[in-house]
Protein backbone atom coordinates (compact mmCIF):
# COMPACT_ATOMS: atom_id res chain seq x y z
CA UNK A 1 0.00 0.00 0.00
CA UNK A 2 2.77 2.31 0.10
CA UNK A 3 2.82 2.68 -3.60
CA UNK A 4 -0.21 5.05 -3.15
CA UNK A 5 0.17 8.19 -3.54
CA UNK A 6 -3.05 9.16 -1.13
CA UNK A 7 -2.47 7.61 2.40
CA UNK A 8 -5.32 8.15 4.37
CA UNK A 9 -3.28 9.53 7.08
CA UNK A 10 -2.37 12.11 4.63
CA UNK A 11 -6.05 12.53 3.66
CA UNK A 12 -7.30 12.44 7.88
CA UNK A 13 -3.88 15.42 8.34
CA UNK A 14 -5.81 18.03 5.57
CA UNK A 15 -8.28 19.93 8.27
CA UNK A 16 -6.51 22.99 7.77
CA UNK A 17 -6.49 22.91 4.20
CA UNK A 18 -10.07 21.81 3.57
CA UNK A 19 -10.40 25.35 6.11
CA UNK A 20 -8.17 27.14 3.47
CA UNK A 21 -10.14 25.89 1.01
CA UNK A 22 -13.89 26.83 3.38
CA UNK A 23 -12.40 30.24 3.61
CA UNK A 24 -11.67 30.75 -0.03
CA UNK A 25 -14.67 29.53 -1.58
CA UNK A 26 -16.52 31.60 0.64
CA UNK A 27 -14.50 34.99 0.26
CA UNK A 28 -13.79 34.45 -3.23
CA UNK A 29 -16.93 35.34 -5.15
CA UNK A 30 -17.35 38.78 -2.89
CA UNK A 31 -14.11 39.84 -5.00
CA UNK A 32 -15.23 38.14 -7.76
CA UNK A 33 -18.56 37.92 -9.26
CA UNK A 34 -19.99 35.49 -11.17
CA UNK A 35 -23.36 35.86 -12.40
CA UNK A 36 -25.84 32.85 -11.59
CA UNK A 37 -29.23 33.22 -12.47
CA UNK A 38 -31.38 31.04 -10.96
CA UNK A 39 -35.43 30.17 -11.09
CA UNK A 40 -36.80 30.73 -7.43
CA UNK A 41 -38.73 27.53 -5.71
CA UNK A 42 -42.26 26.58 -5.82
CA UNK A 43 -42.02 26.73 -2.27
CA UNK A 44 -40.80 30.00 -2.05
CA UNK A 45 -43.50 30.98 -4.89
CA UNK A 46 -46.14 29.90 -2.62
CA UNK A 47 -45.52 32.38 -0.16
CA UNK A 48 -44.85 35.40 -2.34
CA UNK A 49 -48.34 34.90 -4.62
CA UNK A 50 -50.14 34.11 -0.97
CA UNK A 51 -48.80 38.31 -0.12
CA UNK A 52 -49.21 39.46 -3.58
CA UNK A 53 -52.91 38.60 -3.48
CA UNK A 54 -53.74 40.38 -0.53
CA UNK A 55 -55.41 43.75 -0.46
CA UNK A 56 -53.65 47.39 0.84
CA UNK A 57 -54.95 47.82 4.29
CA UNK A 58 -54.80 43.97 5.01
CA UNK A 59 -52.67 42.13 8.29
CA UNK A 60 -49.78 39.84 7.62
CA UNK A 61 -48.13 38.48 11.28
CA UNK A 62 -44.79 38.13 11.10
CA UNK A 63 -43.57 36.12 13.65
CA UNK A 64 -39.12 36.58 13.95
CA UNK A 65 -38.36 33.43 16.13
CA UNK A 66 -34.72 33.04 15.53
CA UNK A 67 -31.76 34.54 17.21
CA UNK A 68 -28.81 36.23 16.35
CA UNK A 69 -26.72 32.58 15.61
CA UNK A 70 -29.59 32.29 12.67
CA UNK A 71 -29.59 35.78 11.38
CA UNK A 72 -27.33 34.85 8.04
CA UNK A 73 -30.42 32.82 7.06
CA UNK A 74 -33.33 34.39 8.65
CA UNK A 75 -32.94 38.13 8.67
CA UNK A 76 -32.87 38.28 4.43
CA UNK A 77 -35.92 36.79 4.55
CA UNK A 78 -37.31 38.78 7.54
CA UNK A 79 -36.05 41.88 5.31
CA UNK A 80 -37.87 40.32 1.73
CA UNK A 81 -41.14 39.98 3.73
CA UNK A 82 -41.12 43.55 5.14
CA UNK A 83 -40.25 45.08 1.76
CA UNK A 84 -43.08 43.08 0.34
CA UNK A 85 -45.51 44.03 2.62
CA UNK A 86 -44.58 47.46 1.95
CA UNK A 87 -44.69 47.57 -1.32
CA UNK A 88 -48.31 46.00 -1.30
CA UNK A 89 -49.55 48.58 1.16
CA UNK A 90 -49.98 45.78 3.48
CA UNK A 91 -49.35 46.67 7.13
CA UNK A 92 -47.34 43.84 8.73
CA UNK A 93 -47.28 43.46 12.38
CA UNK A 94 -44.24 41.84 13.72
CA UNK A 95 -43.43 39.79 17.16
CA UNK A 96 -41.29 36.95 18.36
CA UNK A 97 -41.00 34.24 21.31
CA UNK A 98 -37.60 34.81 21.47
CA UNK A 99 -35.95 37.04 23.74
CA UNK A 100 -32.56 36.98 22.52
CA UNK A 101 -33.65 38.39 19.04
CA UNK A 102 -35.57 41.19 20.10
CA UNK A 103 -33.23 43.75 19.44
CA UNK A 104 -32.25 42.36 16.61
CA UNK A 105 -35.60 42.35 15.40
CA UNK A 106 -36.53 46.10 16.23
CA UNK A 107 -33.37 46.64 14.17
CA UNK A 108 -34.74 44.72 11.14
CA UNK A 109 -37.68 46.62 11.33
CA UNK A 110 -36.29 50.36 12.01
CA UNK A 111 -33.75 49.61 9.03
CA UNK A 112 -36.18 48.21 6.29
CA UNK A 113 -38.91 50.68 7.18
CA UNK A 114 -36.92 53.80 5.61
CA UNK A 115 -35.40 51.48 2.82
CA UNK A 116 -38.69 50.53 1.62
CA UNK A 117 -39.72 54.59 2.13
CA UNK A 118 -36.74 55.78 -0.35
CA UNK A 119 -37.71 52.62 -2.54
CA UNK A 120 -41.10 53.79 -3.11
CA UNK A 121 -41.29 57.23 -2.14
CA UNK A 122 -43.12 56.62 0.65
CA UNK A 123 -43.13 57.25 4.24
CA UNK A 124 -43.83 54.22 6.31
CA UNK A 125 -44.65 55.01 9.91
CA UNK A 126 -44.73 52.95 13.08
CA UNK A 127 -48.42 52.03 14.59
CA UNK A 128 -49.81 52.81 11.27
CA UNK A 129 -47.94 51.22 8.35
CA UNK A 130 -46.31 48.91 10.75
CA UNK A 131 -46.73 47.64 14.46
CA UNK A 132 -43.72 46.08 16.40
CA UNK A 133 -45.25 44.34 19.42
CA UNK A 134 -42.12 42.92 20.73
CA UNK A 135 -41.46 39.71 22.50
CA UNK A 136 -44.02 37.40 24.63
CA UNK A 137 -42.63 33.51 26.50
CA UNK A 138 -45.43 31.35 25.86
CA UNK A 139 -45.50 30.00 22.50
CA UNK A 140 -48.67 27.40 22.34
CA UNK A 141 -50.61 28.99 24.86
CA UNK A 142 -49.68 32.73 23.86
CA UNK A 143 -50.66 31.24 20.47
CA UNK A 144 -53.94 30.43 21.72
CA UNK A 145 -54.33 33.45 23.80
CA UNK A 146 -54.14 36.07 21.05
CA UNK A 147 -56.51 33.55 18.78
CA UNK A 148 -59.01 34.31 21.54
CA UNK A 149 -57.72 38.05 21.44
CA UNK A 150 -54.77 39.98 20.48
CA UNK A 151 -55.15 42.77 22.12
CA UNK A 152 -55.59 41.47 25.60
CA UNK A 153 -51.93 39.24 24.61
CA UNK A 154 -50.57 42.41 23.84
CA UNK A 155 -51.99 44.79 25.81
CA UNK A 156 -49.07 47.57 24.48
CA UNK A 157 -46.43 47.25 22.07
CA UNK A 158 -42.97 47.26 21.91
CA UNK A 159 -42.73 51.03 22.43
CA UNK A 160 -44.82 51.07 25.43
CA UNK A 161 -48.07 52.26 23.18
CA UNK A 162 -51.38 50.42 23.57
CA UNK A 163 -52.35 48.27 21.32
CA UNK A 164 -55.97 49.62 21.32
CA UNK A 165 -55.16 52.82 20.31
CA UNK A 166 -52.75 51.80 17.67
CA UNK A 167 -54.02 53.35 13.97
CA UNK A 168 -52.24 49.99 12.34
CA UNK A 169 -54.32 47.42 14.33
CA UNK A 170 -57.79 49.30 14.19
CA UNK A 171 -59.58 46.15 12.39
CA UNK A 172 -57.43 43.77 14.46
CA UNK A 173 -59.20 41.72 17.07
CA UNK A 174 -57.97 37.69 16.88
CA UNK A 175 -55.42 36.01 15.14
CA UNK A 176 -58.72 35.12 12.62
CA UNK A 177 -58.53 39.20 11.37
CA UNK A 178 -54.64 38.39 10.18
CA UNK A 179 -55.02 37.66 6.26
CA UNK A 180 -51.67 35.52 6.56
CA UNK A 181 -48.99 34.59 9.63
CA UNK A 182 -45.41 34.12 8.11
CA UNK A 183 -43.02 32.46 10.89
CA UNK A 184 -39.11 33.07 10.57
CA UNK A 185 -37.96 30.33 12.76
CA UNK A 186 -34.93 28.68 14.23
CA UNK A 187 -36.62 26.17 16.48
CA UNK A 188 -39.82 24.12 16.26
CA UNK A 189 -42.05 26.99 16.72
CA UNK A 190 -43.66 26.80 12.98
CA UNK A 191 -45.29 23.42 14.41
CA UNK A 192 -47.01 25.36 17.45
CA UNK A 193 -47.75 27.62 15.04
CA UNK A 194 -49.81 24.93 12.67
CA UNK A 195 -51.02 23.32 15.73
CA UNK A 196 -52.39 26.01 17.74
CA UNK A 197 -52.69 28.59 15.50
CA UNK A 198 -53.58 27.74 11.54
CA UNK A 199 -55.29 24.47 12.10
CA UNK A 200 -57.40 26.09 14.88
CA UNK A 201 -58.48 29.76 13.74
CA UNK A 202 -58.09 28.84 10.23
CA UNK A 203 -55.49 31.37 8.85
CA UNK A 204 -52.90 30.64 6.20
CA UNK A 205 -49.73 30.12 7.45
CA UNK A 206 -45.66 30.06 6.18
CA UNK A 207 -43.25 29.31 7.04
CA UNK A 208 -38.76 30.49 7.11
CA UNK A 209 -36.59 27.84 8.75
CA UNK A 210 -33.00 27.49 8.18
CA UNK A 211 -31.80 25.20 5.71
CA UNK A 212 -31.63 22.60 8.34
CA UNK A 213 -34.77 22.47 9.63
CA UNK A 214 -36.35 23.08 6.03
CA UNK A 215 -36.83 18.98 5.04
CA UNK A 216 -39.07 19.15 8.19
CA UNK A 217 -41.75 20.85 6.80
CA UNK A 218 -42.71 18.74 3.66
CA UNK A 219 -45.04 16.89 4.91
CA UNK A 220 -46.83 20.33 5.80
CA UNK A 221 -46.35 22.19 2.74
CA UNK A 222 -47.96 18.55 0.92
CA UNK A 223 -51.04 18.75 3.42
CA UNK A 224 -51.44 22.68 2.60
CA UNK A 225 -50.92 23.31 6.23
CA UNK A 226 -47.73 25.37 5.15
CA UNK A 227 -48.76 27.58 2.30
CA UNK A 228 -45.21 28.57 1.40
CA UNK A 229 -41.64 27.67 2.50
CA UNK A 230 -38.51 29.61 2.44
CA UNK A 231 -35.74 27.34 3.07
CA UNK A 232 -32.13 28.48 4.44
CA UNK A 233 -30.53 31.36 2.61
CA UNK A 234 -31.61 30.07 -0.63
CA UNK A 235 -35.29 30.80 0.22
CA UNK A 236 -34.33 34.39 1.18
CA UNK A 237 -32.51 34.50 -2.37
CA UNK A 238 -35.81 33.10 -4.17
CA UNK A 239 -38.08 35.87 -1.97
CA UNK A 240 -35.47 38.54 -3.26
CA UNK A 241 -35.65 37.50 -6.81
CA UNK A 242 -39.30 37.14 -7.30
CA UNK A 243 -39.29 40.57 -5.48
CA UNK A 244 -36.70 41.78 -8.10
CA UNK A 245 -34.42 43.78 -4.93
CA UNK A 246 -31.26 43.05 -4.05
CA UNK A 247 -30.15 41.81 -0.82
CA UNK A 248 -27.94 39.43 1.50
CA UNK A 249 -30.22 36.38 0.49
CA UNK A 250 -28.63 36.72 -3.42
CA UNK A 251 -25.20 38.10 -2.32
CA UNK A 252 -24.89 35.01 -0.15
CA UNK A 253 -26.00 32.86 -3.33
CA UNK A 254 -22.27 33.23 -4.70
CA UNK A 255 -20.99 32.17 -1.97
CA UNK A 256 -23.01 29.56 -1.14
CA UNK A 257 -23.01 28.13 -4.88
CA UNK A 258 -18.93 27.54 -4.77
CA UNK A 259 -18.75 26.02 -0.92
CA UNK A 260 -20.97 23.39 -2.11
CA UNK A 261 -18.86 22.94 -4.92
CA UNK A 262 -16.06 22.74 -2.73
CA UNK A 263 -18.10 20.04 -0.63
CA UNK A 264 -19.15 17.57 -3.13
CA UNK A 265 -15.43 17.99 -4.82
CA UNK A 266 -14.01 16.77 -1.53
CA UNK A 267 -16.51 14.15 -1.26
CA UNK A 268 -15.92 13.09 -4.08
CA UNK A 269 -12.34 13.14 -3.83
CA UNK A 270 -11.92 11.54 -1.03
CA UNK A 271 -14.26 8.41 -2.41
CA UNK A 272 -12.56 8.24 -5.10
CA UNK A 273 -9.24 7.56 -3.30
CA UNK A 274 -10.64 4.73 -1.18
CA UNK A 275 -12.49 3.04 -4.03
CA UNK A 276 -8.47 3.21 -6.03
CA UNK A 277 -7.41 1.41 -2.45
CA UNK A 278 -10.04 -0.99 -2.75
CA UNK A 279 -9.15 -1.90 -6.28
CA UNK A 280 -6.05 -2.54 -5.40
CA UNK A 281 -7.24 -4.77 -2.45
CA UNK A 282 -5.87 -1.92 0.23
CA UNK A 283 -8.31 -1.30 3.50
CA UNK A 284 -9.41 2.14 4.05
CA UNK B 1 -45.59 14.31 54.93
CA UNK B 2 -48.97 11.93 54.87
CA UNK B 3 -49.52 9.84 51.40
CA UNK B 4 -52.52 11.75 50.32
CA UNK B 5 -50.21 15.22 50.31
CA UNK B 6 -47.49 13.41 48.58
CA UNK B 7 -49.04 11.29 45.96
CA UNK B 8 -53.21 11.17 45.71
CA UNK B 9 -53.27 15.22 45.86
CA UNK B 10 -50.70 15.80 43.00
CA UNK B 11 -52.30 13.12 40.35
CA UNK B 12 -55.81 14.28 41.12
CA UNK B 13 -54.66 17.89 40.41
CA UNK B 14 -52.77 17.27 37.10
CA UNK B 15 -56.11 14.50 36.37
CA UNK B 16 -58.85 17.77 36.97
CA UNK B 17 -56.45 20.21 35.33
CA UNK B 18 -55.89 18.04 32.41
CA UNK B 19 -59.25 16.96 31.76
CA UNK B 20 -60.63 20.33 31.50
CA UNK B 21 -57.84 21.37 29.49
CA UNK B 22 -58.96 18.62 26.98
CA UNK B 23 -62.38 19.91 27.51
CA UNK B 24 -62.25 23.63 26.88
CA UNK B 25 -61.27 22.71 23.40
CA UNK B 26 -64.47 21.59 22.28
CA UNK B 27 -66.91 24.18 24.65
CA UNK B 28 -67.55 27.20 22.70
CA UNK B 29 -68.91 28.74 25.71
CA UNK B 30 -67.57 31.90 27.32
CA UNK B 31 -66.16 30.78 30.40
CA UNK B 32 -64.25 28.22 28.28
CA UNK B 33 -62.80 30.50 27.28
CA UNK B 34 -62.22 32.17 30.26
CA UNK B 35 -60.25 29.20 31.48
CA UNK B 36 -57.97 29.20 28.63
CA UNK B 37 -57.12 33.23 29.40
CA UNK B 38 -56.28 32.10 33.14
CA UNK B 39 -54.37 28.54 32.14
CA UNK B 40 -52.38 31.19 29.88
CA UNK B 41 -51.38 33.43 32.96
CA UNK B 42 -50.95 30.40 35.37
CA UNK B 43 -48.28 29.42 32.81
CA UNK B 44 -46.57 32.53 32.41
CA UNK B 45 -46.33 33.37 35.95
CA UNK B 46 -44.93 29.51 35.96
CA UNK B 47 -42.53 30.48 33.76
CA UNK B 48 -41.63 33.57 35.85
CA UNK B 49 -40.88 30.71 38.50
CA UNK B 50 -38.68 28.54 35.85
CA UNK B 51 -36.32 31.71 34.97
CA UNK B 52 -35.84 32.41 39.00
CA UNK B 53 -34.89 28.19 39.61
CA UNK B 54 -33.50 28.41 36.30
CA UNK B 55 -30.82 31.43 37.66
CA UNK B 56 -30.26 29.79 40.34
CA UNK B 57 -29.20 26.55 38.92
CA UNK B 58 -26.88 28.73 36.63
CA UNK B 59 -25.52 30.53 39.73
CA UNK B 60 -25.00 26.99 41.52
CA UNK B 61 -23.39 25.63 39.16
CA UNK B 62 -20.36 28.98 38.63
CA UNK B 63 -20.19 29.58 42.06
CA UNK B 64 -19.39 26.07 43.00
CA UNK B 65 -16.55 25.73 39.53
CA UNK B 66 -14.70 29.30 41.05
CA UNK B 67 -14.88 28.35 44.73
CA UNK B 68 -13.63 24.88 43.91
CA UNK B 69 -11.20 26.58 41.10
CA UNK B 70 -12.65 23.63 38.68
CA UNK B 71 -11.73 23.28 34.87
CA UNK B 72 -12.30 26.21 33.34
CA UNK B 73 -13.37 28.27 36.49
CA UNK B 74 -11.92 31.15 34.38
CA UNK B 75 -15.13 31.36 32.09
CA UNK B 76 -17.73 30.69 34.80
CA UNK B 77 -16.08 34.41 35.64
CA UNK B 78 -17.36 35.66 32.50
CA UNK B 79 -20.99 34.57 33.24
CA UNK B 80 -20.83 36.80 35.94
CA UNK B 81 -19.21 39.67 34.60
CA UNK B 82 -21.16 39.43 31.23
CA UNK B 83 -24.62 38.83 32.81
CA UNK B 84 -23.95 41.66 35.64
CA UNK B 85 -22.81 44.08 32.85
CA UNK B 86 -25.82 43.37 30.90
CA UNK B 87 -28.49 43.57 33.80
CA UNK B 88 -27.14 46.77 35.18
CA UNK B 89 -27.33 48.41 31.18
CA UNK B 90 -30.83 46.91 30.86
CA UNK B 91 -32.01 48.44 33.82
CA UNK B 92 -30.49 51.72 33.88
CA UNK B 93 -31.38 52.21 30.11
CA UNK B 94 -29.08 55.29 29.83
CA UNK B 95 -30.80 57.13 33.02
CA UNK B 96 -34.41 56.38 31.69
CA UNK B 97 -35.00 53.01 33.61
CA UNK B 98 -36.40 50.23 32.52
CA UNK B 99 -39.25 49.09 30.18
CA UNK B 100 -38.94 52.94 28.96
CA UNK B 101 -38.11 53.96 25.42
CA UNK B 102 -34.84 55.77 24.83
CA UNK B 103 -35.80 58.92 22.54
CA UNK B 104 -32.93 58.95 20.48
CA UNK B 105 -29.61 56.72 19.58
CA UNK B 106 -28.61 53.65 20.80
CA UNK B 107 -27.73 52.59 24.39
CA UNK B 108 -25.17 51.02 26.10
CA UNK B 109 -27.00 47.75 26.06
CA UNK B 110 -28.35 47.73 22.51
CA UNK B 111 -24.20 48.52 22.32
CA UNK B 112 -23.59 45.44 23.95
CA UNK B 113 -25.68 43.21 22.23
CA UNK B 114 -25.12 44.76 18.59
CA UNK B 115 -21.24 44.81 19.08
CA UNK B 116 -20.40 41.68 21.15
CA UNK B 117 -23.45 39.54 21.40
CA UNK B 118 -24.72 39.52 17.60
CA UNK B 119 -20.89 38.94 16.15
CA UNK B 120 -20.48 36.58 19.13
CA UNK B 121 -23.34 34.36 18.28
CA UNK B 122 -22.68 34.67 14.79
CA UNK B 123 -19.25 33.83 14.47
CA UNK B 124 -20.19 30.31 16.86
CA UNK B 125 -22.53 29.35 14.32
CA UNK B 126 -20.80 30.18 11.22
CA UNK B 127 -17.24 28.22 11.90
CA UNK B 128 -19.75 25.00 11.48
CA UNK B 129 -19.33 25.46 8.00
CA UNK B 130 -15.24 24.44 8.17
CA UNK B 131 -16.65 21.40 10.86
CA UNK B 132 -19.05 20.45 8.39
CA UNK B 133 -16.44 20.70 5.30
CA UNK B 134 -14.07 18.39 7.52
CA UNK B 135 -16.08 15.89 9.16
CA UNK B 136 -18.13 15.12 5.65
CA UNK B 137 -14.34 14.93 3.84
CA UNK B 138 -13.35 12.31 6.34
CA UNK B 139 -16.38 10.24 7.08
CA UNK B 140 -18.57 10.64 3.95
CA UNK B 141 -17.78 6.91 2.60
CA UNK B 142 -19.83 4.71 0.09
CA UNK B 143 -18.85 1.42 1.90
CA UNK B 144 -22.06 0.23 1.22
CA UNK B 145 -25.08 0.13 -0.69
CA UNK B 146 -27.45 1.98 1.93
CA UNK B 147 -24.20 4.59 2.41
CA UNK B 148 -23.76 4.74 -1.14
CA UNK B 149 -27.64 5.62 -1.36
CA UNK B 150 -26.90 8.55 1.22
CA UNK B 151 -24.47 9.94 -0.26
CA UNK B 152 -25.43 10.29 -3.87
CA UNK B 153 -28.52 12.10 -2.04
CA UNK B 154 -26.50 14.28 0.12
CA UNK B 155 -24.38 15.07 -3.36
CA UNK B 156 -27.31 15.73 -5.42
CA UNK B 157 -29.13 17.94 -3.01
CA UNK B 158 -25.88 19.76 -1.74
CA UNK B 159 -25.63 20.68 -5.73
CA UNK B 160 -29.22 21.15 -6.67
CA UNK B 161 -29.91 23.71 -3.82
CA UNK B 162 -27.62 25.95 -5.10
CA UNK B 163 -27.54 28.31 -8.25
CA UNK B 164 -24.96 26.97 -9.93
CA UNK B 165 -26.30 23.76 -10.52
CA UNK B 166 -28.86 25.32 -12.98
CA UNK B 167 -25.56 26.79 -14.58
CA UNK B 168 -24.29 23.44 -15.02
CA UNK B 169 -27.51 22.42 -16.46
CA UNK B 170 -27.72 24.69 -18.96
CA UNK B 171 -24.29 23.61 -20.45
CA UNK B 172 -26.06 20.12 -20.67
CA UNK B 173 -29.40 22.30 -22.57
CA UNK B 174 -31.55 20.86 -19.04
CA UNK B 175 -31.07 23.62 -16.48
CA UNK B 176 -33.86 22.33 -14.33
CA UNK B 177 -32.15 18.60 -13.88
CA UNK B 178 -30.67 18.61 -10.30
CA UNK B 179 -33.38 20.70 -9.18
CA UNK B 180 -35.79 18.57 -10.41
CA UNK B 181 -33.52 15.62 -8.64
CA UNK B 182 -33.54 17.77 -5.33
CA UNK B 183 -37.21 18.32 -5.77
CA UNK B 184 -37.56 14.28 -6.15
CA UNK B 185 -35.55 13.22 -3.12
CA UNK B 186 -37.26 16.22 -0.76
CA UNK B 187 -41.02 15.58 -1.53
CA UNK B 188 -40.40 11.75 -2.03
CA UNK B 189 -38.29 9.87 0.24
CA UNK B 190 -37.47 12.90 2.44
CA UNK B 191 -41.52 13.59 3.47
CA UNK B 192 -42.34 9.59 3.84
CA UNK B 193 -39.56 9.38 6.60
CA UNK B 194 -40.74 12.84 8.16
CA UNK B 195 -44.34 12.02 8.07
CA UNK B 196 -43.61 8.87 9.50
CA UNK B 197 -41.49 10.44 12.44
CA UNK B 198 -43.82 13.21 13.12
CA UNK B 199 -46.81 10.17 13.50
CA UNK B 200 -44.76 8.06 15.66
CA UNK B 201 -43.81 11.04 17.64
CA UNK B 202 -47.18 12.29 18.09
CA UNK B 203 -48.95 8.66 18.70
CA UNK B 204 -46.02 8.30 21.71
CA UNK B 205 -46.78 11.93 23.09
CA UNK B 206 -50.32 11.16 22.85
CA UNK B 207 -49.81 7.30 25.09
CA UNK B 208 -47.59 9.45 27.59
CA UNK B 209 -50.04 12.30 28.45
CA UNK B 210 -52.76 9.84 28.70
CA UNK B 211 -50.02 7.78 31.05
CA UNK B 212 -49.83 11.29 32.86
CA UNK B 213 -53.29 12.08 33.28
CA UNK B 214 -54.24 8.75 34.45
CA UNK B 215 -51.62 8.72 36.68
CA UNK B 216 -50.21 5.40 35.70
CA UNK B 217 -46.81 7.74 34.78
CA UNK B 218 -45.58 9.01 38.13
CA UNK B 219 -41.64 9.85 37.48
CA UNK B 220 -42.61 13.40 37.32
CA UNK B 221 -43.56 13.17 41.11
CA UNK B 222 -39.57 12.59 42.14
CA UNK B 223 -38.99 9.04 40.02
CA UNK B 224 -41.72 7.08 42.21
CA UNK B 225 -43.75 4.65 41.00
Amino acid sequence: MSSLPLQPRRIDLSRWVIYGLVCLAVLLPYVIYVEMPFTPSKEAKGLYDQLEALKKGDHVLLAFDFDPASQAELRPMGRALLLHCFRKGVIPVVMTFWPNGLNMDKEIIEKTAPEAGKMWSREFKNGRDYVFLGFRPGDTSFILLMGENLKTAFDKDYYQNPTQKLPGLTDVNTLKDMKLVVDLAAGATVQAWIAWGSDRFGFPLGAGTTAVSAPDMYPFLQSRQVVGLLGGLRGAADYEVLLNVNGDGRLGMQAQSFTHLLLVGLILFANVVVFIRWIRGGKD
Amino acid sequence: MSFFKRLTLPLLIVFGIGLLGFAQEFVPHPIAHDFTEAMTTCFKIMGGFAMILGIYSLTHLHVTRIRQQGPGWGYSMFVFLGAGVMIVLGVWNDGVGPLREVSEGKTYFDWGYDYIYVPCQATIFSILAFFMASAAFRTFRARNVAAAMLLIAAVVVMFGRVPVSETVGRWFGTPDVFTNATDFLMNGPNLAAKRGIILGVSLGGLAQSLRILLGIERSYLGGQD
